[in-house]
């Protein structure tokens, strides 16, 4: 679903985000990408999703190569995606059910449709009985969930999230995890980014190791069980 | 590992369907960008009335030229072509002459000045008249005075007018007294230039007055952008509700100009009705017509969304999420 292969991303100022990267996420696999701030995470993230172009090395999405993907077709690639950012990015002049039918908008659905599939989403959140309030005026983890129901809406393959849980607490965020575990369990492949080690273990994923722009370990979950710390 | 449930993804809508949202789009992208304005009505506003008065200046200069021009009209006696005949002309060459001038489809009318009627109009009017009560003869030709219809008193018109009766027979000269017309009609259009050059700044400036505007709001709504694109908006979905914002501006802005425009006409009607009356005139000032107002309105409705147009421009091209 999602393969890199022997990408280097070097930023201007010869910074050198990622390494010659192999990667391969199968379709409907969950990983969790983790590693120190400056590991490369977000770029990773950002690669996936066409933010940014590698300096060297091929981006596969669904089999297809994007790693020149001319800027027109960048918006079809995205509306195959859902992101979830850790500041949620809500757009803060309109209110719940407008901010989550945004994609469905976008990609010109009918209307009914548009209402049908956006209360799914924040029934999968239990955000339902909010539609009509303002972003501002909810919790930050509702405010999460908002920005998660937006990325679900429109039925993606891919799910990318970056430090979703970054601003909350351990209950909320075991929450927040849960609900991407349910996603994964319907056939979208997941990709977290996190540091949140303790909570990315419980969950019993693959999880990939990145340091310094490198790959440094990528464990099934099976491994993960039996892994111990090393410090 | 098999999977409990897998969803289905959502099929592409159809075409129909994508057309009907994108009209839905459009009509919700309307009455967005004009909410937008009103959610900032102090901004707003300070940017309507910089518009309307930038516009409002030119359009009532423009209203008062045509003003002056239909006064100009008004004196009849302006453009008034004189045909001295020759002396000699017989009675039925002089009545044939009078009605082909007349039949003439630029003429309004002939008035025919004998010569013994002459010489007695200069006897009255002229302390030479003495002088020629020693002549033997009259010396004053028979004289056909020629008003044009309105729409001919134009110099370039009255001197085809002059051409075409010097080459009638009998005709011993013709005579034109336009040196005030011309003069008249030199200083409007002067003016006429002047106004549309300051129309054009004045129009630049509504220009850039919305371009800001616009590209302010691009600013502030940045990260709107970046997170709109990054769920798979194109640029042009993007740019949609910028365009429209421009085009509030305009339709907003020209209406608020078209009603300064009446304003200030209103108010110096008054006064400028007194003066003409001081030169016997029945001219009453008028007011823009409904075409002018339309145009004026239509041309402010361009100049916002050309203005948001320039400022969306590449711009929104630029803005990538970071």
């Amino acid at each position: 679903m999602i393969e890199l292969q022997n990408v280097t991303k070097r930023y201007p100022g010869n910074r050198e985000a990622l390494t010659h990267l192999n990667l391969t996420i199968e379709q409907g696999e969950m990983a969790f990408l983790t590693g120190p701030s400056g590991a490369g995470k977000s770029t990773l993230l950002k690669l996936i999703a066409a933010i940014e172009r590698p300096t060297r090395g091929q981006v596969f999405i669904n089999r297809k190569n994007i790693t020149r993907i001319p800027k027109r077709k960048v918006p079809a690639l995205r509306r195959h995606m859902g992101v979830v950012f850790q500041d949620h990015h809500l757009l803060h002049d309109r209110n719940v059910f407008d901010n989550v039918s945004l994609p469905l908008q976008i990609a010109g659905f009918a209307q009914v449709d548009i209402n049908r599939r956006v209360r799914a989403a924040l029934d999968k959140v239990a955000l339902l009985d909010k539609e009509q309030m303002m972003p501002i005026t909810l919790s930050g983890g509702e405010q999460q969930r908002v920005g998660i129901a937006r990325a679900v809406v429109h039925k993606p393959a891919i799910l990318l999230a970056d430090e979703p849980t970054g601003n909350l607490d351990p209950e909320l965020s075991a929450e927040i995890m849960r609900l991407f575990n349910d996603f994964n369990q319907v056939g979208v492949t997941v990709l977290i980014a996190s540091h949140d080690l303790d909570l990315i273990e419980r969950m019993n994923k693959r999880i990939i190791r990145l340091r310094a722009g490198e790959c440094i370990d990528s464990q099934s979950p099976l491994d993960a069980q039996n892994f111990e710390i090393h410090n | 590992m098999v999977k409990a449930r897998h969803q289905q993804p959502l099929a592409r809508p159809s075409f129909k369907t994508r057309f009907r949202a994108y009209v839905r789009d459009h009509v919700r992208v309307l009455l967005f960008s004009l909410g937008k304005l009103y959610r900032t009505p102090f901004a707003t506003t300070f940017t309507l009335l910089m518009i309307a008065v930038a516009l409002a200046l030119p359009a009532c200069l423009y209203v008062l030229l045509n003003n002056l021009q239909t006064v100009t009209h008004k004196w009849d006696d302006v453009g008034q072509i004189s045909l001295f005949l020759q002396t000699d002309t017989s009675e039925p060459a002089l009545k044939q002459l009078k009605a082909t001038i007349t039949k003439h489809e630029q003429v309004e009318n002939v008035n025919y000045i004998s010569a013994d009627l002459a010489l007695s109009e200069f006897k009255n009017r002229s302390e030479f008249g003495d002088l020629l009560e020693g002549l033997p003869i009259n010396p004053l030709p028979p004289t056909l005075v020629v008003t044009p219809i309105d729409s001919a008193k134009r110099s370039d018109t009255l001197n085809k007018l002059k051409k075409e009766f010097q080459s009638l027979a009998n005709v011993e000269q013709v005579q034109l007294d336009m040196q005030w017309l011309q003069r008249l009609q030199a200083i409007t259009d002067i003016i006429r230039r002047a106004i549309t050059a300051i129309g054009i700044m004045l129009g630049l400036s509504v220009l850039l007055v919305v371009g800001n505007s616009i590209r302010l709001d691009i600013e502030n709504r940045r990260a709107e952008i970046e997170v709109t694109k990054l769920i798979g908006a194109t640029d042009r979905f993007i740019r949609r509700p910028f365009l429209y914002g421009g085009m509030w501006f305009g339709l907003l802005g020209g209406i608020l100009a078209l009603f300064l425009v009446f304003i200030v006409l209103l108010v110096i009607r008054q006064p400028a009705q007194d003066l003409v009356s001081l030169y016997n005139s029945d001219f009453k000032l008028m007011l823009p017509s409904f075409i002018q107002s339309i145009s004026l309105i239509g041309s402010s409705i361009f100049l916002g969304l050309f203005g948001s147009w320039l400022a969306v421009g590449h711009r929104i091209a630029k803005i990538q999420p970071s």
